[in-house]
């Protein structure tokens, strides 16, 4: 495309930097303050240069033990939702992929059509059941409801990657005797390897942001990060403000790390699992 | 490709058991509860349609409806036409991409828990910088703490920071997908940049844009920690919206036959959006099976 004239070419450099700023700001406040003495947090306009302390960190070690361990519940729930909706939505995404039936059409449309019901609601007749089953503040109970609400995504995602994998690479395997289960662990999957950290990728952000459910579910042993900064925002006695960013600026460090890293394959999914519906 | 045989069904099955057993079944059961009248230590009590008739006639009931219609239209339509113009605007050469893409969807990475901390750290009374700067011009301060229609603005706010890039990737995944070609065409026959938008862009991205318009309001509709960490649904119950209207019901006030009652009703007006987008789908599906 030939180059706009210099005055719209500044113009929309300059409507990015705002964009950027926008996005960015408010996640590099919370950064820099935690390493600023309380004091400085509000201070007016906000200091850039700052001889860094570590203040808050030990602080947060010191007045919320707990919190690594809240952390380490998260890393066990993520790790473990991940894995699962992986898993299942490889297999299914295979079959939705490979085969027809007009049961699996009608089951992939269900997939749809429970992808619209709001989370909260299953909260209601669950929590009395998980009380039942002693399933209340556990990691498992976890697991299993974040990787429901993602099973539908990621299946979808799974199955239009592998929808582009020629069926002749695994005709192949056929012809050398090759079962089902080894077709598809030792020929589908490593060249679907793209489409499975795609199909990860949102369910692992899920799980270790995620609130509500954890707010319900847990009061101790499960209790994950995000349920402990809210705890921290809401004290009675004042927000300690130099300690709660401490704990947020560990919490999204290496989430933010990872999502900046998978960008490519974000858009990816996003493209295969929503758009081409 | 040969036939579907046990097999496949069962490797189906672990994704649609999590499905049955984790969302359908307990839905279903929303609307056996949502008929009973029913609370802790207590056998459910069959109470027919009283705990509909007691929702809608719940004042706060309504307040909490109407301030999520609000929220989620200002919500929704600020993301579509904000992230639209980004999607335009980064659609061009622009060196360093890659990094600025990176910036854009940070906030995606952010748990809402943290999304109100660095806003409410921003609009802290007097402190905060922006009601400090505001107060600095003589603009006086936003009172989001006890003005009903601050709070949920501000609500609003956060939940289009938080999600704005999702609804930009959508449209510039589908943007990026336009031959440029198409576009220089248009121009060469003396488009103006409206008229290119207007005619050879819109029409092009807007299937991706219906659906991300969908998507955001079936969700933007569960929108539950902005308020609850923000204001809590206070004053005197005047922000709360549905989600959180619901968590009182259950978790505050014990009493699980309106919650489950406002529960089916936030399902239903979910499914009625998703309407035309599922006949759609399923028409698609069923014409290829």
């Amino acid at each position: 495309m030939p180059e706009a004239p210099w005055p719209q070419r500044l113009l929309r450099y300059a409507l990015i930097a705002l964009a950027c700023v926008w996005s960015a700001v408010p996640i590099l406040l919370v950064i820099l303050s935690s390493f600023k003495q309380p004091k400085a947090i509000f201070e007016f306009p906000p200091s850039l240069f700052f001889t860094p302390t570590f203040d808050n960190y030990v602080r947060l070690w010191t007045v919320w033990p707990g919190f690594f361990s809240n952390l380490s519940s998260s890393f066990i729930v993520t790790c473990g939702a991940t894995l699962l909706t992986v898993i299942v939505s490889s297999m299914a995404g295979y079959v939705y992929a490979r085969y027809s039936s007009r049961l699996l059409t009608a089951s992939a449309f269900f997939m749809v059509v429970v992808r619209m019901l709001p989370p909260i609601i299953i909260t209601l007749p669950l929590f009395p059941v998980v009380n039942y089953l002693r399933l209340s503040d556990t990691h498992i109970l976890l697991i299993l409801l974040y990787a429901t609400f993602f099973v539908s995504l990621s299946t979808w995602i799974m199955r239009a990657f592998i929808k582009q994998i020629p069926f002749e690479l695994e005709e192949a395997a056929i012809i050398d005797g090759a079962s089902l289960r080894q077709r598809l662990i030792l020929v589908v999957l490593p060249v679907a390897a793209q489409g499975i950290a795609a199909a990860a990728i949102f369910v692992l952000v899920f799980s270790w942001n995620e609130y509500i459910f954890a707010l319900i579910f847990t009061t101790r042993n499960a209790k994950t990060a995000p349920v402990v900064i809210g705890e921290m925002l809401g004290t009675a006695e004042g927000v300690e403000w130099g300690v709660l960013f401490a704990a947020a600026s560990i919490q999204l460090l290496p989430i933010l790390v990872f999502v900046v890293l998978v960008q490519r394959l974000l858009i990816a999914g996003l493209t295969a699992g929503s758009v081409k519906g | 490709m040969g036939a579907v045989r046990l097999a496949h069904y069962g490797m189906v099955a672990p994704v649609q058991v999590l499905l049955l057993a984790f969302i359908f079944v307990p839905s279903l059961y929303v609307v056996w509860l949502s008929l009973h009248q029913s609370t802790y230590g207590q056998i459910p009590v069959f109470v027919g349609f009283e705990n509909y008739a007691a929702i809608t006639a719940d004042p706060v009931f309504w307040r909490a409806f109407w301030n999520t219609f609000l929220v989620v239209n200002l919500v929704v339509y600020g993301e579509l036409i904000l992230g639209f113009g980004l999607a335009m605007l980064m659609s061009g050469p622009l060196p360093g991409k890659r990094y600025v893409i990176a910036l854009l969807i940070a906030p995606y990475a952010i748990t809402e828990v943290t999304t109100v901390v660095m806003w409410r750290y921003m609009l802290e009374p007097d402190v905060g910088m922006i009601n400090y700067a505001l107060n600095g011009l003589g603009l006086g301060q936003l009172a989001w703490w006890q003005s009903r229609f601050q709070a949920l603005g501000v609500a609003s706010v956060l939940a289009i920071w938080q999600h704005l890039p999702f609804t930009f990737l959508v449209l510039y995944a589908s943007i990026t997908t336009i031959p440029t070609e198409l576009r220089e065409a248009a121009r060469v026959d003396g488009a103006t940049v409206w008229s290119e938008f207007r005619f050879v862009i819109l029409p092009l991205v807007m299937p991706a844009l219906l659906i991300a318009l969908l998507f955001r309001y079936i969700t933007a509709m569960r929108l539950f920690s902005e308020i609850w960490l923000l204001t809590g649904g206070g004053p005197a119950r005047l922000t709360e919206v549905l989600a959180v209207y619901l968590y009182r019901q259950a978790f505050s006030y014990h009493d699980f036959g309106a919650a489950s009652a406002t529960g089916w009703m936030m399902l239903l007006l979910s499914l009625t959006i998703a309407i035309p987008y599922l006949w759609h789908i399923h028409r698609q599906m069923f014409k290829n099976a």
